[in-house]
């Protein structure tokens, strides 16, 4: 259920999203937007990845707190 | 002289820059495909072979690339007649042509011998067809090609296939087949030790012999051929279509710009000085040398074709009168410029980071590294 | 004269390549940034299980790229082999974005993708790093020229028709490059390839998860992956509603196409989501509506109209009957280019010239066409509507579905459990298709929708043509289909084989076994931190 919202929500945040965008694009200047955009997307991926790293040593570190191994 | 009759030379010079940079980089990796069975042995020696070139053969394809849209961007009234006029060869030279990629990609993914075998034959046939298919293009603009236009500029061609497959035409690409084969058996000079440079010497030499033979036989022929002169029509620099103008056959005419201006017989000249040369600097040893070499023998080449040629690009041999020159089957004057620009900014910028790319993967190929590196081809 | 029959089979055999050729060309252009991204995280972080991922995901890419590559070359010799006419009338404006290509971001691909292949050892980690990106850079820059190209046979502007030279000539660069319509395809073309890339990543990690195989490597994978769809996705998506409201003003008969727009109708107009279009009739056989939807789609807002095909084929006749004269004496000047009473005429009909052309097709001396034969002719301005109606429909359906599967893959992946939705994992790797298939039908729409014109308004489709036998067509066919079919087969087997390996064997790109140890020892060291 928890996951459902979740999706509803994010689902809702991308349509608004997209329909900003439309509405402020039309004959938007779309190759610098590309530049801006793809630059984004490329480092929030690597961000992301770093992320996952950060979330394993955390886990791993609640963990050993947990039993007392540290 | 007219702005924009100089930018029609500038780019015919260009283009001629283009075709020798296709000829040598691209020639130089259609040769080493073409070798490839004979320097090595060994599926381990044809590997050091391939991974010689391995590093940058995606990089020289692209001049190939480059030379058909600078042609399409320039003279579009000749790549649309000569690519549809062509069109069996075409075909033969785009389906060899791309099985290159695959070859180098796929051929060492697999263990299995009959794998590697079946690549390896493609890769000789698409070494060695392009390049013959290369040269006698180029024996067949000598002779001129079949072809005419209607009212609004539809060419129709005329002639056959095996039309193309003329003598001189047959010369021409033997020409440009050993001068490639020339060219890879340096480079594999360049990249490898012991039997495979042993054996790729060997093709140097015998290629080198071939070239100067064929290329001395090759302008004796062109002496005594009819050759196409422009007798009226627009002047240079004016804007026209092949459909205004005369052209009469002469007998020895493709001598006439040698004949008016004698320095023009330094390129030819400088043709075989680069084959000549080449052959001792391979004798030698000095491989690196001798690929130089092997340039400037290609520009000799082509330079004395376009010289030969000029203003003429593809003659139309069942109707003369309208035979494609430099003045009637350009682009215009605005796209002319633009192109020039371009070129002026990216074709040295390029050569700067291919030679810096050479520099970076320079040194001998050996065999234990291309056995334990995975991404060897 | 033009045999019909030759230039259907050229039609065939350009989009059977050119649709082949399509199945490579997106996931180049996004695993190529996939690539950088991941590799950006190894030079940042150092930790060498990233290095490992680059490489691994860069064997599978090289595998795609070769066939891109080889099919792409097959493109560029076909404007002039099958296409003669239409490569020397257009050329001197189509010619230029192609050979800038070449020189300006093909070179920089092909030349920096050997560094990036044979570079690991004799490159810094920023050196590298910078290579990496400019082939993704390079790879992207190549489709924008391809696509400026594109958009001028869709919106045909910077170039006007000189009656001297007979052809089509540039009027102004600029305005060729910032084509509007170039603008928004170039967009959404890229970031379809970025959505492509990550789905291929995500659906070939989820396989390894289910299996239980390089987990490591494929929780980070899948992880990167679904971030960078999910914002691509987000980003194709505007891009394909900015290319409709762009081509709907530009290619009114592609937009009527698309929606099954039989008949003009006042504002608001209603959508159809789904219909059943007769091309014979000229109705949709059945029909599901949604009121007002198409006026906000297309005009952004409630008020807007698009003209239906009724009255666009009455517009046809008009243009027509417009650019007769301009044909006739666009002939006159051909014979004899000084006289000045046929080039007047020709000025002041040229704006329909492409109209005047498109009845030669029916009537070879137009002065003498018939209204019937005009009719056929303004008739042949729509294009077949239920393919493009059906296409368009599939690939938005797709790119929605795309949108809700990578928000949900998202939300698992922060949650860091993905391992445990198996049943997510499972329509991961069934995903993997579902973007190739929407490219394709992205490019059906397209270049469908542009019929019956090879450059929209100027230069019908069966004038552009080369004038072969069918006997070469035949020829040229059979030879691309078998020569193709057996590529895509080596293809499939060695992307399949190098996927059933999995990267075990792909860490020595470093330069071979005298690294395996210590990387190995490192992993495990690294791992081992990570439990």
């Amino acid at each position: 259920m928890k996951t459902f919202l979740q999706f509803i929500l994010f689902m809702a945040m991308a349509a608004v999203v997209i329909l900003m965008a439309i509405v402020l694009g039309e004959l938007g200047a779309w190759y610098f937007a590309w530049l801006v955009g793809t630059g984004m997307i490329v480092l929030i991926t690597a961000a992301g990845g770093a992320l996952l790293d950060a979330q394993d040593e955390h886990a791993a570190h609640a963990a050993s707190i947990k039993t007392g191994d540290a | 002289m007219e702005t924009y009759a100089l930018l029609q030379i500038t780019w015919w010079l260009l283009l001629g820059v283009l075709l020798i940079g296709l000829a040598v980089m691209v020639g130089m990796d259609m040769g080493v495909g073409t070798i490839l069975r004979y320097v090595g042995r060994t599926d381990l020696e044809r590997r050091v072979a391939l991974n010689i070139i391995g590093p940058h053969w995606e990089g020289n394809q692209v001049w190939f690339v480059l030379g058909g849209g600078a042609v399409f961007a320039a003279f579009p009234l000749i790549y649309a007649t000569a690519f549809s006029g062509f069109y069996v060869v075409m075909m033969l030279l785009l389906w060899s042509m791309i099985m290159r990629p695959l070859g180098f990609e796929y051929r060492s993914k697999l263990p299995s011998e009959a794998w590697r075998n079946t690549w390896d034959w493609a890769l000789l046939v698409s070494g060695l067809v392009p390049m013959v298919v290369f040269g006698a293009a180029f024996g067949n603009l000598f002779h001129g090609a079949p072809f005419q236009f209607s009212w609004n500029l539809t060419s129709t061609y005329t002639g056959s296939f095996l039309g193309l497959l003329n003598p001189f035409a047959i010369l021409c690409g033997l020409l440009s087949a050993a001068l490639s084969v020339f060219m890879g058996a340096v480079t594999v000079m360049n990249g490898a030790e012991g039997v495979i440079h042993a054996r790729a010497r060997t093709l140097a030499r015998v290629s080198s012999v071939l070239a100067i033979v064929l290329f001395a036989i090759g302008g004796f022929w062109v002496r005594g051929m009819q050759g196409f002169v422009l007798t009226s029509g627009p002047a240079a620099g004016i804007a026209q279509t092949p459909l205004q103008q005369n052209v009469s056959l002469l007998d020895g005419a493709w001598f006439a710009n040698f004949h008016a201006y004698p320095v023009l017989w330094l390129v030819p000249a400088l043709g075989f000085a680069g084959m000549l040369l080449g052959l001792l600097a391979a004798g030698a040893r000095r491989s690196h040398l001798a690929w130089w070499l092997g340039a400037v023998a290609w520009l000799g080449v082509i330079g004395t074709a376009g010289t030969a040629l000029f203003p003429f690009l593809l003659p139309s041999s069942s109707t003369p009168a309208q035979s494609l020159t430099v003045w009637n089957s350009s682009s215009s004057q605005l796209t002319l410029t633009w192109m020039v620009g371009f070129a002026a900014v990216f074709v040295p910028l390029v050569v700067w980071y291919t030679s810096w790319a050479f520099y970076v993967m320079r040194g001998k190929v050996k065999a234990e590294h291309v056995s334990a590196d995975e991404h060897a081809y | 004269m033009h045999d019909i029959n030759v230039v259907d089979l050229s039609r065939l055999q350009f989009a059977l390549t050119a649709l082949y050729h399509f199945l490579f060309v997106p996931l180049t252009l996004g695993l190529s940034f996939l690539l950088a991204a991941m590799e950006t995280v190894y030079v940042t972080t150092g930790k060498p299980i990233y290095r490992e991922i680059t490489q691994f995901w860069s064997k599978l890419f090289l595998i795609n790229f070769a066939l891109g590559v080889a099919t792409g070359l097959t493109m560029e010799f076909e404007f002039g082999t099958n296409w003669s006419f239409y490569s020397s009338f257009v050329g001197d404006i189509f010619g230029a974005p192609l050979a800038i290509e070449g020189l300006m971001a093909f070179f920089l691909e092909a030349t920096f993708i050997g560094l990036m292949v044979f570079g690991w050892k004799r490159l810094k980690r920023g050196q590298h790093l910078a290579v990496t990106y400019m082939v993704a850079f390079g790879s992207n820059l190549s489709a924008l020229w391809i696509l400026i190209a594109n958009s001028f046979m869709q919106t045909p502007t910077g170039a006007s028709f000189n009656p001297v030279t007979m052809r089509m000539e540039l009027s102004s660069l600029t305005e060729l490059i910032f084509n509007h319509d170039a603008q928004a395809k170039f967009v959404h073309t890229s970031i379809a390839g970025y959505v492509t890339g990550a789905i291929f990543v995500a659906g070939v990690s989820a396989w390894y998860l289910l299996k239980r195989r390089h987990v490591e490597l494929a929780r980070r994978s899948f992880r990167m992956a679904v971030l960078f769809g999910v914002l691509a996705t987000a980003g194709v998506i505007t891009l394909g509603d900015a290319l409709g409201f762009i081509g709907g003003q530009a290619q009114p008969t592609k937009l009527a196409a698309m929606e099954g727009l039989w008949k003009s109708e006042p504002a608001p107009m209603p959508f159809n989501l789904v219909a059943f279009p007769s091309q014979k009739d000229q109705v949709n056989r059945g029909q599901l509506q949604v009121p007002y939807a198409l006026s906000l789609l297309v005009t952004h807002s409630m008020d807007g109209t698009v003209p239906g095909v009724d009255r666009l084929q009455q517009d046809a006749i008009a243009r027509i009957r417009n650019g007769i004269p301009a044909v006739a004496a666009l002939q006159s000047l051909s014979a004899a280019p000084g006289d000045a009473f046929a080039l007047a005429t020709f000025h002041a009909h040229e704006k329909d010239l492409g109209y005047g052309f498109l009845v030669q097709r029916y009537a070879a001396d137009v002065t003498q066409a018939t209204d019937a034969q005009i009719a056929t002719a303004a008739r042949d301005t729509i294009p077949q509507v239920a393919p493009i109606f059906w296409s368009f429909r599939v690939m938005v359906l797709m790119g929605l579905l795309m949108l809700a599967y990578f928000v949900l893959a998202v939300i698992y992946s922060m949650r860091n459990n993905i391992e445990h939705q198996r049943w997510f994992l499972k329509i991961a790797v069934w995903m993997i298709p579902v973007p190739f298939l929407a490219c394709e039908m992205g490019w059906l729409v397209a270049e469908l929708g542009r019929q019956p014109w090879t450059v929209y308004g100027m230069l019908p489709t069966w004038m552009s043509a080369s004038t072969h036998g069918v006997g070469y067509m035949i020829f040229s066919l059979i030879g691309f289909v078998g020569l193709y079919t057996a590529f895509i087969v080596a293809e499939m087997y060695l992307m399949v084989r190098a996927i059933r390996i999995g990267p075990d064997q792909s860490h020595s790109g470093e330069g071979a076994g005298l690294l395996t140890d210590t990387s190995q020892a490192a992993r495990l060291a690294g791992y081992a931190q990570e439990a």
